[in-house]
């Protein structure tokens, strides 16, 4: 029955001619002894042609090849329609910061001058007035929040 | 030179061509591998669509240290899989009551090899993942063991223990439809 064992777990390999000769000729051997273990090949036959047995689908010859132009024809006009968007991305990265950053620089200096025309106490008051400046008064005065 | 080789030569040096005519001689084997995975006819033909889209796209990168058809198969199967892990219910019940209720209209010959078939895909699902694409490939593409082990990256040992073990689930499978 160990043998037994041994040869059904080679079976499936010796059915699609895979085992070693020394295996082979082992397997034969048994077989030509065994009833069970020929059953066992019966078996695995009959589960190997079942399959084997299935029926091939076909296509017509040039039906994929149709689908397949068409699918990267498409692709290649995203990607030529992409790479015109990209292009423009790319103009516009090197063109958009120029006039942004001086619409923030010139917000930045209108905040800045209205709050240094409203603070009470100015620059040139504070340089008048002899007190000693340190560096978070003239931060403070620099930025009008300074009274 | 091999075909193949002389067909991807010739792509790549620009000819569309090369690619069609790979296309052409493997779309049906593929599709039967495709189908008996998956088992269901759509989804066949769009994985088998874009399994050759990836061809397509990475044929430049294609070293040739296999064979074209064990690279292609390759791409195949891991398609199949990405859609089986995407779905989930690959063999479902109703394609194959679709199949068996489409057959219902034809003549009893056809009827009969139609309900064969919805029986051997359904055996074939009954078959865990991990282990029928190694008796697919075996049975129904004829591949030795060496080429199935490349295609599923594992080693010949652990393809000769797939393939025994699908073979078990189909016995029993065979058993089951006897007593029927």
């Amino acid at each position: 029955m160990e043998k037994c064992a041994k040869i059904k777990r080679l079976l499936s390999r010796y059915l699609d001619k895979e085992t070693a000769a020394s295996d082979t000729s082992l397997v034969q051997e048994h077989l030509d002894s065994c009833i069970f273990c020929k059953k066992e090949l019966a078996q695995l036959v009959r589960a190997k042609e079942f399959v084997s047995g299935k029926v091939r689908q076909i296509l017509p010859p040039d039906y994929l090849v149709c689908r397949l132009r068409e699918k990267i024809a498409s692709q290649k006009q995203a990607e030529e329609k992409f790479s015109w968007v990209a292009g423009m991305g790319i103009l516009s990265r090197r063109l958009i910061p120029v006039p942004v950053t001086a619409v923030l620089l010139s917000l930045v200096l209108m905040i800045l001058s209205f709050q240094q025309s409203a603070s009470s106490y100015s620059l040139e008051e504070h340089m008048l007035s002899g007190n000693q400046t340190t560096l978070i008064t003239a931060a403070g005065l620099i930025l009008g929040t300074q009274s | 030179m091999d075909e193949d080789i002389l067909y991807i030569e010739q792509f790549l040096g620009g000819e569309i061509r090369g690619f069609e005519m790979l296309v052409r001689k493997y779309q049906n084997r593929v599709l039967n591998i495709v189908y008996s995975l998956i088992g269901q006819d759509q989804e066949s033909e769009d994985i088998l669509q874009e399994s050759f889209m990836k061809v397509y796209h990475n044929l430049k990168f294609f070293r040739r240290q296999s064979q074209f058809p064990t690279w292609l198969y390759r791409i195949v199967v891991n398609t199949a899989y990405d859609y089986m892990r995407r779905r989930k219910n690959f063999i479902s019940d109703e394609g194959i009551l679709e199949m068996s209720a489409s057959a219902a209209k034809g003549p009893r010959d056809v009827l009969l090899t139609q309900e064969k078939e919805a029986m051997i895909q359904a055996a074939l699902g009954n078959i865990p993942l991990k282990f029928r694409a190694a008796v697919v490939l075996k049975d129904i593409e004829g591949l030795s063991y060496a080429q199935i082990s490349e295609i599923l990256h594992c080693s010949i040992g652990t393809v000769e223990s797939k393939i025994y073990r699908a073979r078990q689930f189909l016995k029993n499978e065979l058993f089951k439809l006897a007593g029927e």
